[in-house]
């Protein structure tokens, strides 16, 4: 039992640690074939670029935890961008009770998986699958398809484009929610009741976890933070259309699962998280400075995935394969 | 646990090897680009709608031709999917990697502009083409196409058809529409100053669909007998017109122009039921797109100017801050075949 948990732990310890190695190895590469790749502007653009599919990965990290999905994402930023854009341009609110409204719709459309999720006991990915098309569909109503929020403030676009204390000004609001995730996941019994509940629904109800309360709370935590990832993109953007966001959900769970959470739930970090994030976004950025097409992104990220799982995986299948030799080495002296 | 350090041994040993080398490099070169900025070749970037569109391919074989010529570099990179965010993340990348020029097919009129105003404002020349972004945001527009010389080109080619007499009809996509109201007036100019003897006798919209404008030619040919000519302003409406013309029977009768794509067509044309697609050339347009982001970064073209030099194809005029392509370019039998978009 023992050395089957430590096994266990190092098998975490080892996934993060290829993942980084991974990271370093991209960088240094992507370094040496692109003169400006490795200077600061770039390093702030690739923060830059993945401020919200970050976002909605750190929102996803839990919910995956639990055993759940939660397709919905990308669209929900759609809608609330489009939503703070009508509540700044035609309501007439000031941007930061925008931005705050735009957050409590996130909450609701998040509230609404989480009911049908845990009042009528739906598996999440029908539900999210609904909501998915629910949510792009009434931003494209809302607009119809063609009215954009533009001609925003400077002040506003400062948030997206510009630098506060030296780095981007976006990065803190992503560093905030970063470690929030970060301690709520691991830190806090709420956390541990994520990956019971992910490992075994109805033994942690039976242990007394409100397994509703918790699940509820994941979904309306994933709700506010595409708000917020939208109140983000529209100001690197300057602009509010309805197609905001669009594939970003797929783009959040593969972060996810490069970073070494079990789809299955149960199992996973949130720094995993944010290295599966690194990961995908050096990749994107350094293959433009490698001069390669930007279709081989895609590509190499399908690679990347598939080995980096592979190489997660394959300890454990030499641990079994050696536990079982073990097991039949003992043997033998008994039957002799 | 040993294997595991063997492992991570290997791991770090392949990482020190693998990038021992390219480091030194990386420092070299990028001191290296840093003193010898300005001798260097010229670096534009192309960007088109879409990756994957055809009409933009066709637009790069002409901007390959002129880098060639030009002996420039030429990225070409857009959006393989429909993330309206992409455009902005690849110019923005194009900043960093600090090309000369760069031009753009603009899919977000107002967000790529955010992106293309931080080029400017880091001294990198910025031209549209095809799809201009707000004025500010770049230096020129490379516009394929005015009003007017898609009205007239439209009006000259349905009356040469028609032998300079007789009645026609126009299929327009929705009668509210800017763009197409716009043409319609410059058609009617034409009409009235040069071919009095035309006689425009319906105006009919199809809501760009190609199965609604069959019908409604279809229901013009049998409501006018005398009818000579249809005229499609919307690309779905030529071979909508072309299937009822030849569903009628009425193929040579009826002639069919319109403003449209190449493939869509070309079946059509070498069935002799469609006389002419109208459009612009698209390997022109890249052409010219590259010789002016070019002339751009080089200081040989500056605001105010009345005119381009663009190799091959000679003197363009400049109106304002747009390049003009001028007369639109007709496809018949003889080159549509040519052509792939």
């Amino acid at each position: 039992m023992n050395t089957e948990k430590h096994g266990f732990k190092a098998a975490l310890f080892r996934h993060e640690t290829v993942l980084l190695f991974v990271v370093v190895l991209e960088w240094f590469y992507f370094n040496s074939v692109g003169p400006r790749f490795g200077s600061v502007d770039n390093s702030f653009d690739i923060m830059r670029h993945s401020v919200e599919i970050g976002l909605l990965a750190l929102a996803m990290t839990p919910i995956i935890l639990t055993g759940g999905i939660d397709l919905s994402v990308g669209s929900l930023l759609g809608l609330c961008a489009i939503l703070f854009g009508k509540f700044w341009r035609d309501v007439g609110m000031p941007i930061p009770l925008a931005a705050a409204c735009t957050i409590g719709v996130g909450a609701l459309a998040g509230g609404l998986n989480a009911s049908l999720i845990t009042w009528l006991r739906l598996p999440p990915l029908i539900v999210t699958l609904g909501t998915f098309s629910l949510f792009r569909g009434l931003a494209e109503a809302i607009t119809r398809g063609v009215d954009t929020f533009t001609n925003f403030p400077a002040s506003f676009l400062f948030l997206g484009q510009e630098r506060w204390l030296g780095i981007p000004a976006q990065a803190p609001a992503f560093i905030v929610v970063a470690i929030g995730i970060w301690l709520l996941v691991h830190r806090t019994t709420f956390g541990r009741s994520f990956r019971a509940i992910g490992f075994a629904p109805e033994g942690t109800r039976y242990a007394g976890i409100p397994v509703e309360r918790r699940l509820a709370l994941v979904y309306v935590l994933a709700g506010m933070i595409a708000a917020i990832a939208a109140v983000i993109y529209t100001a690197r953007l300057g602009q509010a259309k309805a197609d905001a966001g669009m594939g970003y959900e797929l783009f959040a769970i593969t972060a996810v699962v490069l970073g070494g959470t079990s789809i299955f739930g149960g199992v996973g970090t949130v720094q995993g998280t944010l290295l599966g994030v690194a990961a995908i976004a050096i990749l994107n950025n350094g293959l433009v400075h490698a001069r390669q097409p930007r279709e081989v992104a895609g590509m190499l990220t399908g690679v990347l995935l598939i080995l980096a799982l592979a190489s997660s995986i394959l300890p454990k299948i030499l641990a079994t394969w050696r536990a079982r030799r073990q097991t039949s080495l003992n043997k033998t002296p008994v039957t002799t | 646990m040993k294997k595991i350090f063997s492992l991570l041994a290997i791991a770090g040993l392949t990482l020190l090897i693998g990038c021992g080398k390219p480091s030194e490099n990386s420092g070299g070169s990028s001191a290296g680009a840093s003193s010898s900025g300005g001798g260097k070749k010229v670096t534009i970037a192309l960007m088109p709608k879409s990756k994957g569109n055809a009409y933009f391919i066709s637009c790069k074989k002409g901007a390959d031709k002129a880098a060639a010529e030009l002996g420039v570099e030429l990225l070409f990179d857009g959006p393989t999917d429909p993330d309206p965010a992409k455009q902005n993340e690849i110019v923005e990348n194009w900043i960093t990697i600090g090309v000369d020029a760069i031009a753009v097919a603009c899919e977000n009129r107002e967000g790529i502009s955010t992106a293309l105003r931080k080029a400017k404002s880091k001294g990198i020349k910025v031209v549209t083409y095809d799809a201009d972004a707000q004025p500010d945001a770049r230096e020129f527009f490379v516009n394929q196409a005015t009003p007017e010389g898609i009205g007239f080109t439209l009006m000259d080619e349905a009356a040469r058809l028609c032998g300079n007499e007789g009645e026609f009809a126009i299929i327009t996509a929705s009668l509210t529409a800017a763009n197409m109201i716009e043409w319609q007036k410059h058609i009617e100019a034409r009409r009235s100053s040069k071919y009095p003897n035309m006689k425009m006798i319906a105006l009919r919209p199809c809501d760009d669909l190609k199965d609604k404008a069959q019908s409604e030619a279809t229901a013009l040919m049998s409501a006018n007998p005398n009818l000579k000519c249809i005229m499609a302003i919307c690309s779905p409406a030529v071979p909508g017109a072309a299937e009822a013309v030849k569903q009628a029977g009425k193929t040579g009768k009826v002639k069919v122009l319109g403003l449209g794509l190449p493939n869509e067509n070309k079946r059509y044309v070498h069935e002799g039921v469609t006389d002419s697609v109208i459009l612009w050339n698209t390997e022109d347009l890249g052409y010219l797109t590259i010789h002016s982001a070019n002339a751009l970064a080089k200081g040989t073209l500056k605001a105010g100017d009345k005119s381009i030099k663009a190799g091959a194809l000679g003197e363009f005029q400049v109106e304002g801050d747009s390049i003009l392509l001028g007369k639109p370019f007709i496809f018949n039998k003889d080159n549509i075949d040519k052509f792939d978009f």
